[in-house]
């Protein structure tokens, strides 16, 4: 109720949403006595000329605006004394039990004030706190509010995505997000090392079961699809490679190769770019829906790593284009990003031709199937010294069995042997790579 | 197309029997019959609900200037055109108003402070239209003529079991509210169904701006002829006319003789809102004109004439009125407004599952989420 | 706003005397809302009319005058008294232009003040958009501000084709200096990034940019990046706009004064979720009114979008993990 002390008489919004209006003219001065609804001034709005009427009896205090001047909506703009008149009263809203109250949801100082009605935009927003609550409630509650999530597997799409490029399915994954979801952080720990569970078979025998899930699943399925789609044709040199064992040793005493990891795999690599020059077949690939031969310019180099979640080929973005510098830190980075489990999703994409080194496990070379859509994969065993004809006489040498695969739809044995023999040709002397690169 | 001026009063076809000037009432073969119950102390009351709804007016008009109301429609000038047909139909008749009519509504016995509560923004209507047997103020023009004549219609069907059934629909609209295709329709409708309806339109000479001469080139009243309908023109400023008009209309829709188009002559004498600024499109002079023809100062005139206008009798009446006044501010200042959640409240008169999750949500929300 | 709205009209007037204004009191009343204020008196009762009280006989009357050559730009006074025009416009406005096989364009202009936030009683506080914009052969626009006002009223006048013109009424008295002079910078249907950000995009229009570069602002005083786009065109859409920030951003939030179900906000959603699928890391949410009639003045602010609502769904939005 509005005390008999003094009171305040703010501008309404006198026509539907205006935002202010100008005091014309005051027809009372502090001092005066007024009665209720007695004129006490004009304002011009944007709409009309209107004259305002006192809403309590009582004496005009002070003239808070003058004449000429504009306010907006809201604004006090005289002040009363001795008003007895409950003016301004303000109601609780009906049933103040509700489950609102809506007195707390009073707007703050630069909202309107509730005695104003059809009031208009004012500053343009009203304002009911409520956020504040629930935003201070969030911060305490722990989980934070997600959206409902039901029984089936939740997780968003860039995480789905991910876990896709990851062969991982997202039904084998136990989310660590609220309600369950499963999230980024929960994709790239089930790239480390999974359990195997022991567990006595079903007729009796002590087995071990591994659910056909993540990596192995989509590898299988690549496997498969790659050896019964594309006709394997595999062909193998054995050859003296002593020079570029010499060479490896010279180059990890450049200074330009300190700190940097320095193998036959570099050169390799190398050779194998050297030899895709010449037999550009070997970097094609098949487009079966659109029954069309593609070579792409770029060549990214797959390399396929044996990580303890099982074989990965990340590849190296346009490797024809590295100095050797540059191969050599790409070929270890990502090989030591395969092997971490932080190999960027695009490292898997858009493969030209792969390299799979088999000799880090003493074997001596392999028939291996080519990587899906892809021409060729090239198997390099171990390097042996072993006795081997040099210079017409018997020596010990470094000897390596290179085998190559591809793909008989887009390459010839012609251009598959030519290919292999380059490659052999330059680990046999890597001075052809400056004779000829 | 030419600024057309506002239609002036055509004594000639209008039915008006308080004279202009003073003196007793003017004697109607038709009309007059329906006013032979009218005595002195009637017409003092007819007197006091004049300056009463007068008086509402003014302080519902102070109460938003005052920020109390969002809006308001005053009647000033029109009180004739409603205190003689709100006299002039039974409790059981059912009106649809056009948003107007407080006059009506107030003589109908809503409380004032419930008409209010419209204007202020508390609540989309006011009271139960069963109540009282008039609907809550219809915004949009032109809405609410064919739902009369529908209402009508039950009635007439109602009555056909029933012939103890003599109820009317009456609805109100203004001249401005005829051009809308709604009005056109209505009288198609109930001229073809013969339904018990009055059609009240108190043409006030505008439409906000708009002179009634760009709704329409022909009295209003003309229309009716068209639809095969009796209408009638009335003074709308002479109370005692638009009271024997009504009666006359209401009779001839209860006794099955169809419906009937009244045309009441008025004037708004404030602005089309507390937002309007009249000044902008008409001039003073109009208004001068029309104070002289002010409906309250007409019947004045006539109770001087008989001596009945004594001090006591008018300063009981003033006192009155100043005692509604108290008591619609004193009503509108306690407004209990409505609880927030309460825009979910009888969206659907069953169970919506869409309201429901959205009424969820929206506790929840102001609730902090504590949930 | 109500003056640059003015000044527009003034300028088509001038430009092309085939374009003439009709509406309930826009002439010697300037319009409820004074947007038409002077008008008639300065280019005449022929070119500014003053019609009767009948929105459907002001768009069916109009269609016939554009039919004949002229480009009328015709207000309706509020966006709940649009109703009584609605067969004309669904019906008949939208379709004669491919009923005629391309013969006749209908280069018609529906203003209408929409939106609530003034303290109005029923009818006078609704945002209808979504209605025109679900009707094929109409273009809906909306300006947010009085520059846009100004330069967007020209150019929907300039279109062959029917244009709703939606203004924010609640921003009407909004001030800020127009260059009179400038030709627009930007094509009618498209949007607007009207701040850049990173954490998440708001998309609003009308009324609610003004609330969404707020929240913005608090938003950032809190260390989030909001992105803010003025979506100025309800049909079409510019989608491209709305994708590019999402890459970016990859969380959206759109807000609207209509009602959220089946509304404007919900097309948006659908799409950047076709669109941007992979790029979302939150579901696209929604801020608007509530699935009720608009409610009475008093209890308005609560069934508004406000800032709190909009910074509680940028809350909901991050928490998605
Ligand atoms: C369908 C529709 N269009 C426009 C309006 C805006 N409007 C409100 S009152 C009014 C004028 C009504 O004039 P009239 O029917 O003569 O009634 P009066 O106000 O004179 O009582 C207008 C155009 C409305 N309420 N409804
Ligand atoms: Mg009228």
């Amino acid at each position: 109720m509005g005390e008999a002390g003094s009171t305040e008489f703010r501008l309404p919004d006198l026509g539907e949403g205006l935002a202010d209006a100008e005091i014309v003219r005051w027809m009372v001065a502090p001092g005066d006595s007024v009665t209720l609804n007695q004129i006490i001034c004009e304002v011009e709005t944007a709409k009309a000329l209107v004259e305002l009427p006192s809403p309590v009896v009582g004496v005009v205090a002070k003239l808070r605006v003058s004449e000429g001047e504009t306010v907006t909506v809201g604004t006090a703009i005289i002040t009363f004394e001795g008003a007895d008149v409950p003016a301004m009263v303000e109601m609780p809203p009906e049933t103040p039990d509700a489950s609102i109250d809506a007195r707390t949801e009073a707007p703050d100082d630069e909202g309107r004030s509730s005695m104003l009605v059809g009031y208009g935009p004012g500053d343009g927003d009203s304002r009911t706190g409520a956020r504040k609550r629930r935003h201070a409630q969030r911060q305490r509650a722990v989980p934070v509010e997600q959206p409902a999530v039901s029984a089936t597997v939740a997780a968003k799409p860039p995480v789905r995505r991910l876990a896709k490029e990851r062969g991982l399915e997202l039904s084998n994954l136990t989310g660590t997000g609220a309600n369950g979801v499963i999230t980024r952080a929960d994709v790239e720990a089930a790239s480390a090392p999974t359990a195997t569970s022991s567990t006595p078979s079903r007729d009796g025998h002590d087995e071990t079961r591994v659910p056909i899930s993540g990596l192995r699943k989509r590898t299988a399925a690549a496997m498969v699809s790659s050896a019964f789609t594309a006709p394997h044709v595999t062909e193998f040199v054995t050859v003296d490679v002593t020079p570029t064992v010499e060479l490896v040793e010279k180059l990890r005493a450049h200074p330009a190769f300190s700190g940097r990891k320095v193998t036959p795999l570099l050169i390799v690599s190398k050779a194998l770019l050297f030899a895709l020059e010449r037999h550009p077949e070997l970097g094609s690939r098949w487009d079966e829906a659109a029954q069309e031969i593609v070579t792409r310019r770029e060549v990214n180099l797959g390399i396929a790593v044996a990580t303890p979640r099982g074989l990965m080929v990340p590849n190296v973005k346009d490797a024809a284009g590295l100095t050797l510098v540059e191969l050599a830190e790409a070929l270890s980075g990502l090989t030591e990003r395969a092997r971490d489990g932080k190999t960027e999703l695009s490292e898997f994409s858009g493969g030209t031709i792969t390299i799979t080194n088999i000799g880090g496990f003493g074997i001596d070379t392999g028939t291996p199937i080519i990587n899906p859509g892809e021409a060729g994969i090239l198997c390099v065993g171990a390097i042996r010294r072993q006795p081997w004809e040099y210079r017409d006489e018997i020596a010990l040498r470094s000897v390596l069995t290179l085998s190559l695969s591809f793909d008989h739809r887009l390459v010839d044995g012609f251009e598959g042997s030519g290919f292999l023999a380059d490659v052999a040709r330059v680990l046999a002397d890597p001075t052809e790579l400056i004779a000829l690169g | 197309m030419s600024i057309a001026t506002a239609q002036q009063l055509d004594t000639a076809d209008t039915v008006t029997l308080l004279t202009e000037h003073g003196g007793d009432l003017r004697e109607d073969d038709l009309f007059s019959p329906y006013l032979a119950d009218i005595d002195d102390a009637e017409l003092c009351r007819i007197y006091e609900d004049l300056v009463v709804v007068r008086r509402i007016d003014a302080e519902a008009t102070a109460l938003q200037r005052q920020g109390e109301l969002a809006l308001w429609a005053p009647l000033l000038g029109q009180e004739a055109a409603q205190v003689g047909s709100a006299r002039g139909i039974r409790p059981g008749d059912f009106v649809f108003g056009s948003y107007r009519e407080h006059a009506v509504a107030y003589l109908r016995g809503v409380d004032p402070t419930l008409i209010l509560r419209f204007w202020r923004g508390s609540t989309h209507s006011g009271w139960n239209p069963y109540d009282i047997n008039m609907t809550t103020p219809a915004i949009v023009i032109g809405s609410q003529m064919l739902q009369a004549v529908g209402y009508a219609m039950g009635i007439m069907r109602d009555a056909k079991r029933d012939d103890s059934i003599h109820d009317i629909a009456v609805t109100y609209f203004g001249d401005g509210a005829t051009s809308q295709g709604g009005f056109s329709e209505a009288l198609g409708f109930a001229a073809s169904s013969h339904a018990p309806v009055v059609f009240f339109c108190q043409n006030n000479q505008y439409a906000i701006s708009a002179p009634v001469g760009i709704q329409t080139s022909v009295p209003i009243v003309q229309r009716a002829s068209g639809f095969g309908m009796r209408g009638i023109r009335v003074d709308g400023n002479d109370v005692l006319a638009v009271l024997a008009v009504t009666r006359y209309a209401a009779e001839r829709a209860r006794s099955g003789d169809g419906p009937t188009l009244i045309e009441a002559v008025t004037y708004r004498m404030g602005p089309h809102t507390t937002s309007d600024d009249p000044t902008r499109y008409r001039d003073a002079d109009e208004l001068a004109l029309w104070k002289t023809r002010d409906p309250i100062d007409r019947l004045l005139r006539t109770l001087e004439y008989r001596g009945l206008a004594t001090d006591e009798m008018l300063a009981a009446v003033d006192a009155k009125a100043d005692a509604v006044a108290a008591e619609v501010r004193k009503g509108c200042l306690e407004t209990v407004e409505p609880r927030p959640e309460s825009i979910f409240d009888h969206v659907y008169s069953e169970p919506h599952s869409l309201i429901e999750e959205e009424r969820a949500e929206f506790l929840d929300y102001h609730r902090g989420g504590a949930e | 706003m109500a003056k640059a709205l003015n000044a527009g009209l003034r300028r088509s007037l001038d430009d092309d005397d085939r374009v003439m204004l009709m509406g309930e009191d826009i002439g010697r009343l300037g319009g409820v809302f004074r947007v038409t204020d002077q008008l008639q008196a300065e280019f005449g009762a022929d070119r500014v009319v003053d019609t009767p009280l009948a929105e459907s006989g002001i768009i069916g009357t109009a269609i016939g005058l554009a039919m004949r050559g002229y480009r009328p730009v015709c207000e309706i006074q509020f966006d709940g008294f649009i109703y009584p025009a609605f067969d004309q416009i669904v019906s008949q406005l939208a379709k004669i232009h491919t009923r005629t096989e391309g013969a006749v364009t209908v280069p018609l202009t529906i203003r209408v003040p929409y939106g609530g936030g003034i303290g109005a009683v029923e009818h006078h506080s609704e945002s209808p958009e979504a209605y025109f914009a679900h009707t094929a052969g109409l273009r809906v626009v909306t300006c947010s501000n009085p520059d846009d006002a100004f330069g967007m009223i020209q150019q929907a006048i300039r279109s062959d084709d029917p244009v709703l013109f939606f203004e924010p009424k609640r921003r009407y008295w909004d001030r800020a200096d127009v260059d009179l002079d400038a030709a627009p910078t930007v094509g009618l249907y498209d949007a607007r990034v009207v701040i850049a950000g990173s954490d998440l995009t708001v998309v609003a229009y009308g009324p609610m940019v003004a609330t969404a570069l707020a929240a913005a602002k608090e938003a950032a005083s809190e260390g989030t990046s909001i992105e803010v786009i003025d979506l100025r065109s309800l049909s079409p859409i510019d989608f491209d706009t709305i994708d590019r920030s999402v890459a970016k951003t990859g969380r959206l939030v759109v807000v609207h004064e209509a009602s959220v179900f089946l509304g404007i906000g919900a097309e948006i959603a659908a799409r950047i979720s076709e669109r941007c699928f992979f790029q979302l890391e939150a579901p696209v949410l929604r801020v608007g009114g509530y699935a009720t009639p608009y409610p009475p003045s008093k209890v308005e602010q609560y069934y508004l979008p406000d800032v709190d609502r909009v910074l509680d769904a940028i809350d909901r939005s991050l928490a998605v993990e």
